[in-house]
C-alpha cells in the first residue's frame, strides 16, 4: 500500500507534465481544428536550451531562453500553416504532415547542437515526507505551476475576447470571418500560446524526469494521450488526463518491465480512439 | 489496346528507363547497391502512394510495417533456418494483418484519428522491439540473415527488387484503373460523397491501408535479405518520414511519382554530410515541398503544362492580333 502510494505520487509528478502537454495541443484542436506532432519537439527544444544557457549563465536566463525558443519554433509552424493553409485549402492532414516533418527537423537540430547525452537538472537535494512517502519539492513547483497555467489558459479562452473569437472561428471559420474576426492572426497567436505551454512543460520534464533528443515523439504521444483521455475540447480535462496516464504509467513502471511501461499512453490513445470518443467528439479531419 | 497503353504507361516508361540503366550500370557494384537501395525504398514510398496519394490516408508508420516483414523473415531465416520464401509469406501476411484491424477499430470516420493511430503503432512497435528480448534481438538486432538462395550476386538481386517494384507498379496501376480505385480516389477528397455513392468507407480505407502495408512488408523482406541486418534502428520513424517525403517529392498520386522521389532523395542523400543533419535534410524538405509544390514533382507537369498551354494561347492571339492588324492595314490601304 506505501509502495502504491509512493508510486502513484511520482505519478502525479510526471503526470503534471504530461497535462501540460495537453494544454497546447488541445488548445491548437480547439483553435485550428489540427493536431501538431512536433508540441513534444517544442518542448525537448525548450529544455535543451535551458539546461544549456543555465548551465553556461543563470538558470533563470537559462529557464527563460528555453520557453523563447519553444515559443520561436512553434512561430515558425503557425507561418508554416498560414502558407499551407492559402494552398491547401485547410486539409488538416496536410499540417500533420507538415508538423510531423518539423518534428524530425528539430530532434535533428537538438541532436546536432546538444548531443546525445540525456539533459536533466535536479536542483532539489532533500526530499519532503509527507506521512512516511517521500516527494521531492519539484513536485509542488509542478503542480503550483500547472494549476497556475490552468486557471490562465481557462480565463484566456472562456472569458476574455481573444478566446471567444478563437472559439469562434475553430466554430466556423466563414461567420467568423463575416463577423470581422482576424482568423489568421487569430491561427497565428494559438500557435505561439502553445509554443508557449510546450516551452514551460519542456523545462519542467527537464527539472522533473529529464529528457534526450529523441523524446520529442513520446511526448507529444503522452500529451495528446493525455489530452484525449476525457475529451479533446476542454484543456482542463486534458490536465487530469495527464495525471490518470502518469499514475498508470509509473504504477505499471513499479511492478512490471519499465520499458514496456512507456506502452501505457500509448494503450490509452489507442483504447480511446477505438472506443470511438475522439470520433463522437469530431475530431479534425475528413467530416462525415 | 490503347486503354491498355494508357492504363501502362508508366510501367511501359519504368521499364525502358530501368533497362537504359541496367545496361549503363550492370557492373559497378557501387551503382548495383545504390540502385537496389533505391528498388527498397520505392516500394515503401509506393506503399505510401498508394494509402496517402490514392486514399489520403496519412500514415506515419510505413517504415514500421516495412519493419515487421522485415523482422518476420529475419526470424525465420536466421533463428529457424526456414527458407526465405516463408519469410516472403509472412512479410506479404503479417502487416496487412495488423493493419487491417488497426484502422477497421479506429477508421470510423475520420483520418485524422487513423494517422494518430499509425503513430501510436510506430512507437509501440518501437518499443516493443526494444523490450522483446532474444526473439528480437532487443535493441542489438538481428544479424546473419541470409541471402536470397536465387539472387546471391547484386546483379540478380537489382532484377529481383525491381521486379517487385515493377508488380506493384502494375498493380497500382490496375487499382488506379479500377471501379475500387475511383471508389477509393472519390473517399479521398469527399468521404460525405463516397458514403453517398454507397462506398463502405471503413472497409475501403481499411482494405487500402492493409495493401500498402503489404508493400512495404515485401519492401521490409527485400532490406532484410539485402543488408543481412535488422534492428530497431534501420526502419524506424526516420525512415518513415523519409518515405512520405519521397512520395509528396515525386507526387503521391501517380505511379511513377514516389519512384521518381526515392531515387532523387536516395542520390541526394549520398551528398549529405553526417547522419546528424538527415532529419534537417529530410525535415525541411518536406515542409518546402508542400509549401510550394504539393503535387510534386510530377505535379509540376500539370503546372507546367497549364503554363505552356496558356503561353500557347497567347501567342495565337498575338498571332490572330498581327493578322487582323495586317488584313486592317490592307483594308485601309
Amino acid at each position: 500500500m506505501y509502495e502504491l502510494l509512493e508510486f502513484s505520487s511520482r505519478g502525479v509528478l510526471l503526470g503534471v507534465t504530461y497535462g501540460l502537454l495537453a494544454f497546447p495541443i488541445s488548445l491548437l484542436f480547439i483553435a485550428t481544428d489540427t493536431v501538431d506532432l512536433a508540441v513534444g519537439a517544442y518542448a525537448v527544444l525548450a529544455g535543451a536550451v535551458a539546461m544549456f544557457v543555465g548551465g553556461s549563465v543563470n538558470p533563470a536566463v537559462g529557464i527563460l531562453t528555453g520557453i523563447l525558443v519553444g515559443v520561436l519554433a512553434s512561430a515558425a509552424i503557425g507561418s508554416i500553416s498560414l502558407m499551407l493553409g492559402r494552398r491547401q485549402k485547410g486539409d488538416p492532414l496536410v499540417l500533420v504532415l507538415a508538423s510531423f516533418g518539423f518534428a524530425i527537423f528539430l530532434e535533428s537540430v537538438v541532436l546536432t547542437l546538444f548531443g546525445k547525452d540525456p539533459f536533466i537538472r535536479q536542483p532539489f537535494t532533500y526530499f519532503w515526507n509527507i506521512g512516511g512517502i517521500r516527494i521531492s519539492p519539484q513536485a509542488g513547483v509542478n503542480v503550483v505551476v500547472g494549476l497556475l497555467l490552468i486557471a490562465a489558459v481557462y480565463v484566456l479562452l472562456y472569458r476574455t475576447s481573444w478566446g471567444r473569437d478563437v472559439r469562434a472561428s475553430a466554430n466556423n471559420e466563414r461567420a467568423a470571418l463575416l463577423a470581422g474576426i482576424p482568423v489568421r492572426a487569430l491561427r497565428f497567436s494559438a500557435f505561439m500560446l502553445a509554443g508557449l505551454l510546450a516551452g514551460i512543460a519542456g523545462v519542467l520534464v527537464l527539472y522533473t524526469s529529464g529528457m534526450d533528443f529523441a523524446s520529442g515523439m513520446h511526448l507529444t504521444l503522452a500529451g495528446f494521450g493525455a489530452a484525449i483521455v476525457f475529451g479533446l475540447h476542454g484543456p482542463l480535462r486534458g490536465f487530469f488526463g495527464g495525471l490518470a496516464i502518469g499514475v498508470v504509467e509509473t504504477i505499471s513502471a513499479g511492478y512490471a518491465n519499465g520499458g514496456l511501461a512507456s506502452l501505457v499512453p500509448l494503450l490509452f490513445i489507442f483504447l480511446v480512439l477505438t472506443l470511438g470518443r475522439g470520433g463522437r467528439q469530431g475530431p479534425a479531419g475528413v467530416r462525415a | 489496346m490503347n486503354s491498355l497503353l494508357m492504363r501502362y504507361r508508366s510501367v511501359l516508361v519504368l521499364i525502358v528507363v530501368l533497362t537504359v540503366v541496367t545496361m549503363l550500370i550492370r557492373a559497378n557494384t557501387v551503382w548495383l547497391d545504390t540502385s537496389v537501395v533505391i528498388a527498397i525504398y520505392s516500394l515503401i514510398a509506393l506503399s505510401v502512394g498508394i494509402s496517402y496519394g490514392q486514399a489520403g490516408i496519412l500514415s506515419v508508420a510505413q517504415a514500421a510495417f516495412a519493419s515487421v516483414g522485415a523482422y518476420a523473415t529475419a526470424i525465420v531465416t536466421a533463428r529457424y533456418d526456414l527458407p526465405a520464401a516463408v519469410g516472403l509469406v509472412l512479410a506479404l501476411l503479417l502487416p496487412p494483418l495488423i493493419a487491417y484491424p488497426l484502422a477497421r477499430l479506429v477508421t470510423r470516420l475520420n483520418a485524422l484519428s487513423l494517422a494518430i493511430a499509425t503513430l501510436v503503432f510506430g512507437q509501440a512497435f518501437d518499443i516493443i522491439l526494444r523490450e522483446g528480448g532474444d526473439f528480437t534481438g532487443g535493441y542489438i538486432g538481428l544479424s546473419g540473415i541470409p541471402p536470397l538462395p536465387f539472387a546471391s550476386g547484386l546483379l540478380q538481386f537489382h532484377f529481383v527488387a525491381w521486379g517487385a517494384v515493377l508488380i506493384v507498379a502494375v498493380l497500382l496501376s490496375n487499382l488506379i484503373d479500377s471501379p475500387f480505385g475511383r471508389a477509393t480516389n472519390t473517399l479521398r477528397s469527399d468521404t460525405l460523397r463516397a458514403v453517398a455513392d454507397g462506398v463502405n468507407v471503413p472497409h475501403v480505407r481499411s482494405a487500402i491501408l492493409a495493401f500498402s502495408a503489404s508493400v512495404a512488408g515485401l519492401g521490409g523482406w527485400l532490406y532484410a535479405h539485402h543488408i543481412a541486418y535488422i534492428g530497431p534502428d534501420s526502419l524506424g520513424p526516420s525512415v518513415s518520414l523519409s518515405v512520405l517525403l519521397m512520395a509528396v517529392v515525386g507526387g503521391a498520386q501517380t505511379v511513377l511519382g514516389p519512384i521518381i522521389g526515392a531515387a532523387l532523395l536516395t542520390l541526394l542523400f549520398k551528398f549529405i554530410p553526417s547522419q546528424e543533419v538527415q532529419g534537417m535534410f529530410y525535415g525541411g524538405a518536406l515542409i518546402a515541398v508542400l509549401v510550394l509544390t504539393p503535387n510534386g514533382l510530377m505535379g509540376l507537369r500539370t503546372v507546367i503544362g497549364r503554363w505552356m498551354k496558356s503561353s500557347a494561347t497567347k501567342r495565337e492571339r498575338a498571332t490572330a492580333n498581327v493578322a487582323t492588324g495586317v488584313s486592317a492595314a490592307r483594308r485601309a490601304s
